[in-house]
């Protein structure tokens, strides 16, 4: 499909990692997305952003083309096969794993295999570093193709595949794959540091070892349900969002991709949100994934320790609280949506459904056989104490409403849960013993949400006690298990969800104005969430067909952005989404456990 | 003047140079990184490299506060300026000459007009007064190396100015 204005659909894209940046590749070759060094730095490829200025890596033949597209099992190095009137080829695309040999920063490799036929290829690097914000110089660098930019550059490496030529903005270069064939070509970055230039052995023994990493990794998912290869994908996919040097999980390694085409909801995801805490912790020890789960307790543990026992909705992967708010007016946006924001303001908006993200996370770390040390579990008791002491104020709410500030059922449900968890860590003796003072205020959380939260003509939960309308954060409390989740009320409430903002099995977050202003579409982790809820109640048929149609608007590779278009199912905004991952792997658990 | 000064001035000056340059680094200024370029000289392992290279740079800090020393002995007086204006001559000759020419003929990990990256992964060259690694490269390394030769002359020169 040809661009339109330089731009393919989100839906378009696939991702690659290495644990540190992510790239993402559209289908028809282009690099449209990279940040180096790390997730939430400024970009080097950023044409998904601005299709004149945000520079890209094109590598395609040069006629016609279809494509295919898949990973190699059980890995994120994703392989493309183009085929044309003349032959066919194959790109394979891998962000490769370094180590402590001399290796570059980061490392992006796309070998080209002719499999067929004769294919003339082109191929074309436009670095922009810092979003094209800096200034950058083209020349050679011991012969090699290198870009800089301060203290950001790369070089380019080209094996078979022709005589790179260089312009002031671009480096670029053409070839024929013939039939067994095979090209290679690098991207080496570096970063305050010398550049490393890639020998071509080197290269490809690192893409051969990086192969194995993902192939050994994914094979230790332990999930043997119906949806294997679906929940093994969505590992995968959430692997692509830890950054490996702190165990943190990014929402989305991208920023600003539009929750409508052309409207102003355009977030910067790439930071960690405490809310995923529980849900990440719970998927990944669900998969057997311990050393993982353990590096992301503990860095949230220590992120939060400067804040505590207040708890900031987001921080940075490097652990720091800073994520000031601001814009790209530079760049045009996705599909000119604009504004383009980097930081994210919500970081300082209260939220009071985070502390039962993080209690509920403690609780499953504790419960899992694993044992906190004395100083974190008394700074866990302290939040508990903190929770009864702010329980009652307005806030924000799980959604970061820009509105005015109100009581939202959904948070104080979660500071219930917060109560609840750290009564039971006391029960285990986990943490310091002041269950009467939160058994007592999580009495009055419940008495307040079931009393003003609960709406008996619509027999559900509602959003908050002066906004009467539903709102699919609601479902969690099944999840959490506030109630039994087959309680007549939970029950009630996914009723109401699935008649008041449901479009089949997919689900909007609310109706109403939430100060943002502008349009979005549906959901998709509330749309797994309800599957969750459902096989929760024991109504596991229908939350077996439900998941079933919400596979398959999973894209070619498996990936889902964070919402999607009921009408045409075109993806909207951040991708690939953490949390809509984290929410399929979880549904899946929770309907095999309840089919058994 | 003392020639012990000028060693004590050598260890100090250095740390504050080895300072200086990495918070250069980490302002964007250059992407000089001393210690790797000196432990790739023997090693191939960054960990390894980083540590190897800090150690060299610091006997390279000693032996050239000597050699500041000598100079000193022979001039009959040692100064903070006097200092300084051997580092501007330091500076010079170590951008010029001692990384630009020296460190890629001997450096087995560094590419130069003769070699490339056909066998083994190589390192970025710095080129003249390091400006390969950023356009600032070279007012870091004049700086710094001003600011060690003003630390080694004050020392030695019982802390006189001029």
């Amino acid at each position: 499909m040809p661009r339109q204005n330089g731009y393919v659909p989100i839906r378009d894209y696939a991702a690659l990692g290495d644990g540190r940046t992510v790239a993402l590749v559209a289908r028809d070759g282009s690099v449209d997305w990279l940040c180096v060094p790390d997730a939430d730095s400024g970009s080097v490829f950023g044409r998904i952003l601005d299709a004149r200025r945000g520079g890209c890596f094109e590598l395609q033949p040069d006629q016609p083309f279809e494509t295919e597209r898949t990973y190699l099992d059980g890995s994120n190095v994703l392989t493309t096969t183009f085929r044309t009137a003349d032959g066919v080829v194959r790109v394979t695309d891998a962000m490769t794993l370094g180590g402590p040999q001399l290796t570059p920063v980061r490392e992006l490799t796309r070998s080209v295999e002719g499999l067929s036929g004769r294919v003339p290829m082109r191929w074309r690097v436009e670095p922009r570093f810092d979003f094209g914000r800096k200034r950058t110089t083209i020349g050679l660098r011991s012969g090699r193709p290198f870009a800089a930019a301060d203290r950001d550059a790369l070089a380019v490496g080209a094996w078979d595949a022709g005589e790179p030529t260089l312009s002031t903005d671009a480096i670029e270069g053409r070839f024929d794959a013939e039939s067994g064939s095979r090209a290679l070509l690098n991207v080496a970055v570096t970063h305050q540091e010398p550049a490393v230039l890639p020998c071509r052995d080197d290269v490809e023994d690192r893409v051969r070892r990086t192969i194995e990493f993902w192939e050994s990794w994914s094979a230790r998912v332990r999930y043997d349900g119906r949806w294997r290869d679906e929940v093994v994908r969505g590992a995968l996919a959430l692997k692509l969002c830890v950054f490996s040097p702190s165990g943190a999980i990014v929402a989305a390694p991208t920023t600003s991709l539009p929750e409508w085409i052309g409207g102003n909801r355009n977030w910067d995801y790439r930071f960690t949100w405490l809310r995923d805490a529980s849900f990440t912790t719970d998927a990944l020890l669900r998969l057997g994934f311990d050393d993982e789960a353990h590096s992301f307790f503990w860095w949230f543990m220590h992120a939060s320790r400067l804040t505590q026992p207040r708890l900031q909705i987001l921080y940075r992967v490097n652990g720091g609280y800073q994520a000031t708010e601001g814009e790209l007016p530079h760049l045009d946006g996705y599909r000119s949506s604009k504004p383009v924001r980097v930081g994210n303001g919500a970081a300082k908006q209260v939220q009071l459904d985070v502390y039962g993200d993080v209690l509920d996370s403690v609780w499953l770390y504790v419960e899992s056989g694993k044992s906190l040390d004395k100083a974190t579990a008394k700074e866990v008791a302290k939040i508990a104490d903190y929770v009864t002491e702010i329980w009652r104020d307005a806030d924000s709410g799980i959604w970061e409403m820009r509105s005015d500030p109100t009581h939202f059922v959904h948070s104080k449900a979660m500071c219930w849960v917060a109560l609840d968890r750290a009564c039971r860590l006391a029960a285990r003796g986990a943490i310091p013993d002041r269950r009467e003072r939160w058994r007592r205020a999580a009495d009055e959380i419940r008495e307040f949400v079931d009393s003003r939260g609960f709406d008996p003509e619509k027999n559900s939960y509602v959003r908050a006690p002066d906004r009467r309308e539903l709102d699919a954060s609601l479902l969690t409390l099944s999840l959490f298990e506030y109630r039994d989740p087959r309680d007549e009320r939970l029950v009630g409430t996914i009723e109401a969800v699935k008649r008041e903002l449901a479009e089949g099995p997919l689900v909007y977050r609310y109706r109403s104005d939430d100060g943002v202003g502008g349009r979005e579409g549906c959901f998709l982790t509330c749309s797994f969430w309800l599957v969750d809820a459902l096989a929760r109640a024991g109504r596991v048929d229908e939350a077996t067909r439900d998941m079933e149609t919400l596979l398959t608007y999973a894209n070619d590779v498996g990936l889902y952005a964070e919402e999607i278009r009921p009408d045409d199912g075109a993806f909207l905004g951040n991708f690939p989404q953490a949390l809509v991952h984290l929410a399929l792997v979880n549904a899946a658990v929770s309907l095999m456990d309840a089919a058994r | 003047m003392s020639f012990w000064g000028a060693l004590a001035g050598g260890l100090v000056g250095t740390v504050v140079l080895s300072s200086s340059l990495r918070f250069a680094q980490e302002l964007g200024l250059t992407r000089m990184d001393l210690p790797l370029l000196l432990g790739t000289v023997f090693t191939g392992n960054r960990r390894r490299a980083s540590v190897i290279g800090y150690a060299w740079h610091f006997f390279n800090g000693l032996w050239f506060a000597a050699l500041y020393g000598v100079v000193f002995l022979a001039a009959g007086s040692a100064s903070a300026v006097f200092g300084a204006l051997l580092g501007v001559v330091h500076a010079l000759f170590a951008g010029g000459a001692l990384v630009n020419v020296l460190l890629p003929a001997i450096h087995p990990r560094m590419g130069t007009r003769w070699t490339d990256a056909s066998q083994t992964p190589i390192l970025e060259p710095p080129g003249f007064m390091l400006r390969n690694y950023g356009r600032y490269s070279v007012l870091g390394n004049v700086g710094s190396h001003i600011l060690y030769g003003a630390i080694v002359g004050a020392f030695a020169g019982d802390f006189a100015i001029v």
